[in-house]
């Protein structure tokens, strides 16, 4: 399948200053969820921008689905962004804003009537449709942006910060909206709160100093298939734990039986949890808890 | 062609819910009714001049003595002054007085307004990145032309309120102006000053491709504004002496006001200068597209 995004070698200094982007290269699946994490100037920003033809690259080659760079006239209802640092035309109301925009991705003026009042349905800004934008708070707006970038439904979308001031329920709703979009269209989400990545995305991509220094399914990253750690109530069978994977590295850490898969294949953590459960079972000790892999953050940390 | 008007109209709606640009608009129906006003009380002086030269009472409301004003050397004089032009004053007779100070007042004060009006409809969305969500949709060139023909929009606007100013204050304030034959003469010459205003438009919106600042963007506008009736002012000066003809030629020919004279025309010979201003306007939108269309936003 033709890759969602593909970036290769792109970089990009501003003015005389130190390279924001420093030969990125990366690529985001079709259809996938895809966090786009980094510390503070790592270049996610600069890197959407690139992506949609607000900067020009110095150097270096975009793909967009496969159509080569990112053309608005060519590609036309096909990439939804939310810029992290772009303020809304704020004289017109969420409706109006909306349907403007619907109509120059080539919407039809009813049509995009109707999508911008899905749009601020969906976002839970219907009591609010016909308020200027102005006069919204900074998180109505920020849910008006992400409509914006949503609407149409684009196949590609890329969404800087996205949840960034919103409250926990507006968060948890809108977290809720991107998940439903998995499989259907391609979302490449930015965000410095890695848990939140780690819960929203299947994909991610890791970015330090303009450069890409990790890729791939956020299972894989993690380490989720590879290491499961289990919280026991009782002695750990040990043999025959070992007897029974003999693929895998058991050892004991206090109360907690570590279990590291030498291999990486998809289905081998189900093979290895059916197999621990067996052993517990038969040796009748108690299951008090269960992790797998690392965790988003402490990779980033690992990494640093 | 469809994007271009999408983004006009609602450059439109977004200009006239800008308070500065409001305030242009009110600012310039003010000046026109303060000018409409004053015009009124210079034709009453005018009207006096002619009571005492022909020995009769002086009349209390300005438009009393109109015939008499039509066939007195002094309006000849005034009409002279304001057209550049004795030959084209003399055809203008037979047009209503205030409709002709519209006009005139329209090539004074229509190019500041749209110069300034003009001059923040890229910069300040520049600046905020909100011209983003546009340009993800569409070009930069339609966006430019969009804004461009949003502001000629608003422009239109200003000249009928301008000429629904003057044609109220000129009722309130003369007597023996025909009302329907003034309003269908102001409402033709607020198209000329309307096709008078393009290049400075233009400007204006080459200005604002050029910067984020909307205040260094409108500094500009009106300095090449002004800077330009200055120019004419020499063009025309080098013409009557006979300094340098060609580049005095030339300069008539790239200054919109190089263009004024054959707007005054009472028949269609206006129709080329309108043409010429329309290409002046577009010319000076793409002088500013040359650097916005390869500037990161």
């Amino acid at each position: 399948m033709t890759p969602a995004l593909t970036l290769k070698g792109v970089s990009k200094r501003y003015g005389r200053g130190a390279k924001a982007l420093d030969a990125m290269s990366f690529t985001i699946p079709s259809g996938s969820i895809a966090g786009f994490v980094g510390p503070n100037g790592a270049g996610k920003t600069t890197t959407f921008s690139v992506v949609c033809g607000f900067l020009t690259p110095d150097e270096g080659d975009v793909d967009v689905l496969g159509q080569g760079p990112f053309v608005p006239g060519t590609f036309k209802g096909k990439l939804g962004v939310l810029p992290q640092d772009a303020e809304l035309p704020d004289r017109h109301t969420p409706v109006e804003l909306l349907t403007h925009l619907g109509q120059l991705q080539g919407l039809g003026r009813g049509e995009a009537r109707r999508e911008a009042d899905r749009l601020v349905e969906l976002v839970r800004l219907g009591d609010r449709r016909n308020a200027r934008i102005a006069t919204l708070s900074h998180g109505m707006r920020r849910r008006v942006a992400v409509a914006s970038a949503l609407c149409g439904s684009p196949p590609l979308v890329l969404l800087d910060e996205p949840l960034a001031g919103l409250d926990p329920a507006q968060a948890y709703s809108l977290r809720d909206n991107l998940a439903a979009l998995r499989g259907e269209q391609t979302l490449v989400v930015s965000s410095h709160n890695l848990g939140e990545i780690e819960r929203l995305c299947d994909w991610v991509v890791m970015v330090r100093d303009g450069r890409c220094v990790r890729e791939g399914p956020v299972a894989e990253v993690t380490g989720a298939t590879a290491v499961s750690r289990w919280e026991l109530g009782g002695p750990v069978p040990l043999e025959a734990l070992r007897q029974a994977l003999p693929e895998a590295e058991v050892e004991v850490e206090g109360p907690t039986l570590v279990v590291r898969s030498r291999g990486r294949g998809v289905g081998e953590p189900d093979q290895v949890a059916k197999a621990v459960m067996a052993c517990l079972v038969e040796a009748g000790v108690p299951l008090r808890g269960l992790s797998r892999g690392v965790g988003l953050e402490r990779r980033f940390l690992d990494d640093e | 062609m469809r994007d271009v008007l999408l983004v006009a109209w609602f450059e439109l709606f977004r200009a006239v819910r800008t308070w500065r640009a409001v305030a242009l608009l009110v600012l310039y129906g003010v000046a026109s009714a303060g000018a409409a006003y004053l015009f009124a009380e210079f034709v009453g002086l005018l009207e006096q001049a002619i009571a005492d030269q022909l020995g009769v009472a002086r009349t209390e409301t300005p438009g009393a003595m109109m015939q008499d004003l039509l066939d007195s050397e002094q309006l000849l004089d005034v009409l002279s002054a304001m057209t550049g032009s004795s030959g084209v004053a003399e055809q203008l007779l037979d047009i209503p007085l205030p409709a002709l100070f519209f006009l005139w007042l329209g090539f004074l004060l229509v190019p500041f307004f749209a110069a300034s009006a003009s001059a923040e409809c890229i910069a300040t969305d520049t600046r905020t990145r909100a011209i983003r969500f546009e340009l993800l949709r569409t070009s930069r060139l339609e966006l430019v032309l969009g804004r461009f023909v949003g502001q000629l929009l608003l422009t239109a606007v200003a000249s009928a309120t301008s000429a629904v100013v003057i044609w109220a204050v000129t009722l309130w304030a003369m007597t023996g102006v025909p009302p329907a034959p003034l309003a269908g003469w102001l409402a033709y010459y607020a198209v000329r000053t309307w096709f008078f205003a393009v290049p400075f438009v233009g400007v204006g919106v080459a200005t604002s491709q050029l910067t984020t600042s909307s205040a260094w963007a409108r500094v500009m506008a009106i300095g090449l504004t002004g800077g330009s009736w200055v120019a004419y002012g020499v063009a025309r000066w080098m013409e009557e002496k006979e300094r340098v003809p060609m580049l005095a030629d030339l300069a008539l020919q790239l200054l919109p006001q190089g263009w004024i004279r054959d707007m005054w025309s009472p028949g269609m010979g206006w129709l080329g200068s309108a043409v010429a201003c329309s290409a002046l306007g577009l010319a000076a939108v793409s002088l500013g597209y040359l650097r916005f269309h390869r500037r990161d936003l």
